[in-house]
């Protein structure tokens, strides 16, 4: 099931969140995460809850975390610094970083690469900035994206696409985003994969244990 | 002049888009020079003058564009990223590509015109709106006013809702 991995709906966007998950589903998407939304369904697209955490301490962040632990929502942190991102990384419970592209170009090392493919936890390319922005503000995300490609290759960490669409004038198809992310030189198995690592992040694979 | 004989003549490809949102239609040299500033903009001058892109047409929610042969998939990336004409919001996908345009007006010939009707006036959350209501539960809100014209993407289910 291909899945945006994050959109915006009304109130914070201009579409609400079933004119999103019809159009989504329109342009071939199974799924949809929404912040703040209850789980559910329309027209055949799945809506699957998110949280986003925005705090920059780190205690609260994990207390958070702790909180939304059985919530039944994916649970997405804002990046900061190179030591936010490690401890935050070294923590399980969560489901993905985001924002990679707004912070210092060392924020995210081969360290945080390793964490983040130990603990399953996913990177979030966000495709609005690509899309939005021109000039220099593109080509430091490009140039960015292209660093966690390098980082992605060594250590195959989970990856997840959104398009952070507050518009469905902003969503993009599968086959739209497969050509965009050639532009930082994903290739299209992996950007298939990206698009479905949302359903790996809601069951993820654990290791049996047999109980006598 | 004599025309070049059709062996020297340069391949082209025209792709067909769909325009979201299909009304009002954008101007064909409004979208013209927006194509161009997305090729322009991601690929650079060199780039755009060899890809050649131009706007054949443009109308009934679908434009047709057209480029040089082998560089279509760049031409529908720079597409991608096209997110307003003339000030205007707007979303272009790619429904095909072809070698002709005669197949392309075929294909755009079975697909169903965008057909739509409009409610005026519309009351959402405490503001006055005129409602595009298109098949298949679409309704799209365009507010009334004349400095701030919100466009709101809701569906039938939320209206009844209200």
């Amino acid at each position: 099931m291909d899945t945006d991995a994050c959109i915006h709906p009304y109130p914070v966007g201009t579409a609400s969140v079933r004119r999103m998950a019809m159009e989504a589903g329109a342009l071939g998407f199974g799924g949809i995460v929404v912040p703040g939304e209850v789980a559910g369904g329309y027209h055949g697209v799945r809506i699957i809850p998110a949280v986003i955490i925005r705090e920059t301490d780190l205690r609260r962040v994990i207390g958070q975390i702790r909180r939304q632990a059985n919530s039944g929502n994916l649970i997405f942190v804002d990046a900061g610094d190179n030591g936010f991102n490690r401890a935050v990384l070294a923590h399980k419970g969560l489901n993905a970083i985001r924002c990679l592209h707004q912070i210092p170009k060392n924020g995210f090392d081969h360290i945080s690469a390793r964490l983040a493919y130990e603990n399953g936890i996913a990177v979030e390319i966000d495709l609005y900035p690509l899309i939005h922005e021109k000039g220099i503000a593109r080509q430091r995300v490009l140039n960015r994206y292209n660093d966690l490609m390098r980082l992605y290759s060594r250590y195959q960490f989970p990856l997840i696409l959104s398009s952070n669409a507050c518009s469905v004038l902003d969503l993009r198809s599968p086959d739209e985003i497969r050509l965009l992310c050639t532009l930082f030189g994903m290739k299209k198995d992996d950007t298939n994969r990206a698009l479905q690592t949302v359903s790996t992040l809601l069951s993820p694979v654990e290791s049996v244990m047999v109980t006598p | 002049m004599k025309p070049r004989p059709p062996t020297l003549r340069e391949k082209k490809r025209y792709l067909l888009l769909r325009i979201d949102p299909p009304i009002p239609d954008p101007d064909p040299k409004d979208l013209y020079f927006s194509v161009l500033e997305s090729v322009t903009s991601i690929y650079g001058d060199a780039e755009a003058a060899r890809m050649m892109p131009v706007v054949i047409s443009c109308g009934s929610g679908y434009a047709v564009v057209r480029c040089i042969r082998g560089y279509e998939e760049k031409l529908r990336i720079a597409i991608v990223t096209l997110t307003s004409v003339a000030e205007r919001r707007i979303a272009l996908h790619a429904v095909a590509t072809s070698g002709t345009l005669f197949a392309l007006r075929r294909r755009v010939s079975g697909l169903s015109p965008v057909s739509f009707e409009t409610i005026s006036p519309l009351h959402f959350r405490d503001r006055e709106y005129t409602a595009r209501r298109y098949q298949g539960q679409k309704v799209d809100l365009q507010e009334k006013g004349i400095n701030r014209q919100e466009l709101l993407f809701l569906t039938q289910d939320d209206l009844e809702g209200i």
